[in-house]
């Protein structure tokens, strides 16, 4: 019997929780030794401040675009989800341009779903282990993870200094490349060190830590200009692969606080504000928008499930 | 339409109708304001409709910016955005007639050629009349059967004074009548007569113009003209004052212009005594009978003299001041009065002619006498192509006077023949003075007159003014041909330019000169035309000293 397919009539924000970082856990080990011992951890200001570097920033977006029930006649009913997920990158250098934009539908399901067309665009099939939505939307987190690291490995040999938004993940093996996380679940310092992030300056970042969890890496707290509201406004965090030597992350730390700083967003114009960079955020919106209209797609995702 | 014409595409973010649409322009292209453009659309069973239309508008835009203050960051490499084209584009054009919109993404191409001449209906025109220039020197045309009777008549230009070119346009409408061969083998016999209403421009008509340059004759060349200047002209000035011997009051020009003045006898016999009066015809004042009565008696009683003169109850007249004194003494002598003013006139009423009519004595005198020898010399005879009759330097009255006299006898003269060929075309500025809407005057009636009946009757004013809606409307609605040359902004607004879509309002008020919107009947879209420099000139410092036109000898010379 072909596959059939019912569309969940929640509007799919509603639907399945998703977890965008699934990269951050509690249970950390902390080593702040590694650039300067801790008992003489002070912030480090970059030298000279703005930087012509070349940049590359990568971003990724998703959307479901709709709940769904799928029913072969054989096992049981199935939820599946309808996603549309798009990776791209800007290049910086005289202008920032938008670069290597990557969309893609898809349905994900447990088992092994068929590809479902509309009049939108083909949805490709990506069966899911798991059965419930936190596994199908950790599924669409992975493809488009996966999404973003083509896109990257296409721009990679461009730039001076890659930049991902979010961490770093399954990135770590990208050239030149930080992850930039905006929001701080976790509080990797304590102590001297959390109030060096605290006493950081615009455009002053804290010396290399290394953390490890289940994975291991090299990061760094950085400070962008902005009102300062209180003693964490504008810090992001940043984070490198631990394989690299310390010599090259710090050139690396050097790099962001020379060149990052420059694209921090004015809180009128952003409400993430000054986390969210410029290129960025309009690469966020270029994505979404490319995504297509998510009414449109519902209807013609409707229209096709009959 | 070939794809190296292509242009862009139908967007889709605003509504496409089938009267105006909007296109997304390609990354490396560009139109302009005034480019044609042509599209297809497929309809069911196989069917095209084409879809012409002209652009009206372009807009450049940032996309992906949402602040005004994001260009700042886009121009710093900052903020990623693209910086997006479009033109809107007003339909002229259904082929076949069915009135569909065009349908977002399909490809426009920039119209040439055939296309472009269907775009603008000039396929359809037997007849084209050469009108000016695209900014990129693509002819533009007229179509001649509204303008020379067949289907219409009449032109009407708009504009400010200085800066429209109004005359000039008029002028070169008619070098474009009597060159390009669109008239056949009427053109020689064609004639105009164009009043001069400021400075002495007019006087060189016949005299080529030296600051011309190669561009500019390229451009006539683009018409199908050949630049040079008036082949058959005759300049009318008037007489100084206080000259007896009525040598022409022009300063810029010695020869070749003669002095124009009204003798007393045709003054009587011919009955222009209204034309003195600016408010003759006004059913409101009293004093008009007494007009028409003094106009039947001095008809009936004036002898004629040699030389212009008359003779009024045995008393001889030689100058307008002497005739004016007799009329004022018949009507205020209580015996002739009833003859003369007619029957039941009040005193006051023959007092408030009497006190316009010696007014009028001032400006007119030297315009209307019975002094100089062979008067006849001196009637405005129209025996070349094109008859200037130089007004500029005459009082308000006075203009009034000659301009109404001279069209009269134009249009009596044509009436007479009953021949709707050849044409005659009278070009006249200021007609708000002439014909204005409020009030009746003798010339706004023959104004009136020859815009209605003047297509029947062979007679084409190409009429101009500051401002229409100052202009009695039935002259104005009457002209197949609109022309607006730069306009005052408030002007520009009113209902009288209802034919301007409300871009090219717009535009009217930031019009350089040389640069006119031509609006005909067949195109639902007015045209921006320029029109090529002045081959003739129209200052004396511009005059060759030859008058060479590249074109053989006066062919009126010796019809007289």
């Amino acid at each position: 019997m072909p596959q059939k397919v019912a569309i969940e009539s929640w509007d799919p924000e509603y639907g399945v929780p998703s977890s965008e970082s699934p990269a951050e856990e509690t249970d950390v080990e902390i080593d702040p030794d590694i650039e300067v011992p801790l008992a003489q951890w002070t912030p480090i200001s970059s030298q000279g401040l703005e930087s012509d570097a070349k940049l590359v920033f990568i971003d990724g977006v998703r959307r479901i675009d709709a709940n769904a029930w799928l029913d072969d006649g054989v096992g049981p009913l199935r939820q599946g989800m309808f996603a549309s997920f798009a990776a791209g990158a800007v290049e910086v250098g005289d202008r920032a341009n938008l670069d290597h934009i990557e969309i893609r539908r898809g349905l994900f399901a447990p088992g092994s779903p068929e590809a479902f067309s509309t009049r939108a665009g083909t949805y490709r099939p990506f069966g899911v282990a798991g059965r419930g939505a936190n596994e199908l939307s950790a599924a669409l987190q992975e493809r488009l993870g996966a999404l973003e690291i083509e896109v990257a490995g296409s721009v990679e040999n461009q730039a001076q200094l890659i930049v991902v938004d979010g961490p770093l993940y399954r990135r770590q093996h990208l050239p030149r490349t930080i992850g930039y996380i905006k929001t701080h679940r976790v509080h990797y310092l304590s102590g001297d060190a959390e109030a060096t992030v605290a006493a950081l300056a615009p455009r002053e970042r804290t010396p290399l830590f290394r953390f490890r969890t289940s994975w291991t890496r090299n990061s760094w707290y950085l400070r962008l200009p902005g009102p300062m509201a209180h003693a964490w406004s504008g810090i992001v965090r940043i984070e490198a692969s631990a394989d690299l030597d310390v010599e090259e992350c710090v050139s690396l730390a050097e790099l962001s606080c020379r060149t990052l700083p420059r694209f921090a967003s004015a809180p009128h114009k952003d409400p993430r504000a000054p986390q969210n960079l410029y290129p960025i955020a309009g690469l966020e919106r270029e994505l979404r928008r490319r995504l297509g209209d998510p009414s449109y797609i519902e209807r013609s995702l409707r229209a096709a499930a009959g | 339409m070939d794809e190296t014409h292509l242009v862009g595409r139908v967007l889709g973010t605003d509504d496409a109708t089938p009267l105006s649409f909007w296109v997304a322009l390609g990354a490396q292209q560009y139109l302009q304001l005034d480019d044609v453009v042509a599209l297809e659309r497929p309809l069911p069973q196989g069917r095209q409709v084409r879809i012409y239309g002209l652009v009206t508008q372009v807009r450049a835009r940032h996309e992906g910016a949402r602040f005004d203050s994001d260009v700042f960051l886009i121009e710093d490499g900052i903020l990623p955005a693209e910086v997006s084209q479009a033109a809107q584009v007003m339909a002229t054009r259904f082929e076949p007639e069915i009135f569909v919109p065009p349908l977002p993404g399909q490809p426009v191409y920039k119209a040439v050629g055939t296309d472009r001449d269907m775009a603008l209906f000039f396929d359809g025109m037997a007849k084209r009349l050469p009108a000016g220039l695209t900014r990129d020197d693509e002819p533009l045309y007229a179509n001649l059967e509204f303008l020379d009777g067949t289907r219409g008549a009449h032109v009407n230009i708009s504009g400010i004074s200085g800066v429209a070119t109004k005359t000039t346009y008029a002028t070169f409408l008619l070098f474009s009548l009597f060159q390009s061969d669109v008239l056949g083998g009427e053109a020689i016999n064609t004639k105009a007569l164009i009043y001069n209403v400021k400075g002495e421009d007019l006087l060189f008509l016949d005299r080529t113009n030296a600051e011309l340059t190669e561009e500019d004759r390229a451009r006539y060349d683009r018409l199908g003209l050949t630049p040079g200047a008036f082949d058959s002209v005759e300049f009318w000035a008037p007489p100084r004052r206080d000259d007896p011997s009525a040598t022409p009051d022009v300063a810029t020009r010695q020869k070749g212009v003669t002095s124009y003045f009204w003798t007393l006898a045709e003054f009587c016999q011919e009955r222009l005594l209204p034309f003195v009066f600016a408010d003759a015809e006004d059913d409101r004042q009293q004093y008009t009978i007494v007009i028409h009565n003094v106009v039947d008696r001095l008809a009936r009683e004036a002898q004629p003299l040699p030389d212009g003169g008359v003779a009024i109850d045995g008393q001889t007249i030689t100058d307008f001041e002497a005739l004016a004194q007799l009329i004022a003494d018949r009507l205020q002598d209580d015996l002739t009065m009833p003859d003369w003013a007619g029957r039941a006139i009040g005193q006051g009423t023959v007092n408030a002619f009497v006190r316009r009519l010696f007014g009028a004595v001032r400006h007119l005198r030297h315009l209307i006498r019975g002094d100089v020898s062979n008067p006849e010399r001196h009637r405005v005879q129209r025996q070349a192509q094109l008859t200037v009759v130089d007004i500029h330097n005459l009082n308000d009255r006075a203009k009034r006077f000659v301009v109404g006299v001279t069209l009269r006898r134009a249009f009596d003269e044509k009436e007479r023949a009953g021949l709707q060929r050849p044409l005659l075309f009278v070009v006249l500025d200021e007609l708000n003075k002439y014909a204005p809407r409020e009030g009746s005057s003798p010339i706004k009636e023959i104004l009136v007159d020859m815009s209605e009946r003047g297509r029947s009757l062979g007679i084409i004013l190409i009429g101009a003014q500051q401002t229409a809606s100052e202009v009695e409307r039935r002259i104005v609605s009457n002209s197949s041909l609109r022309i607006v040359g730069r306009l005052d902004a408030a002007e520009a607004g009113r209902d009288e330019y209802g034919f301007l879509p409300a871009v090219h309002r717009q535009r009217s008020t930031i019009l350089k000169p040389g640069t006119m919107i031509l609006s005909q009947p067949e195109l639902p879209i007015p045209l921006v035309t320029q029109f090529p420099f002045p081959a003739w000139a129209t200052r004396p410092s511009e005059a060759s000293a030859s008058t060479t036109s590249g074109k053989s000898d006066d062919p009126f010379k010796g019809l007289g």
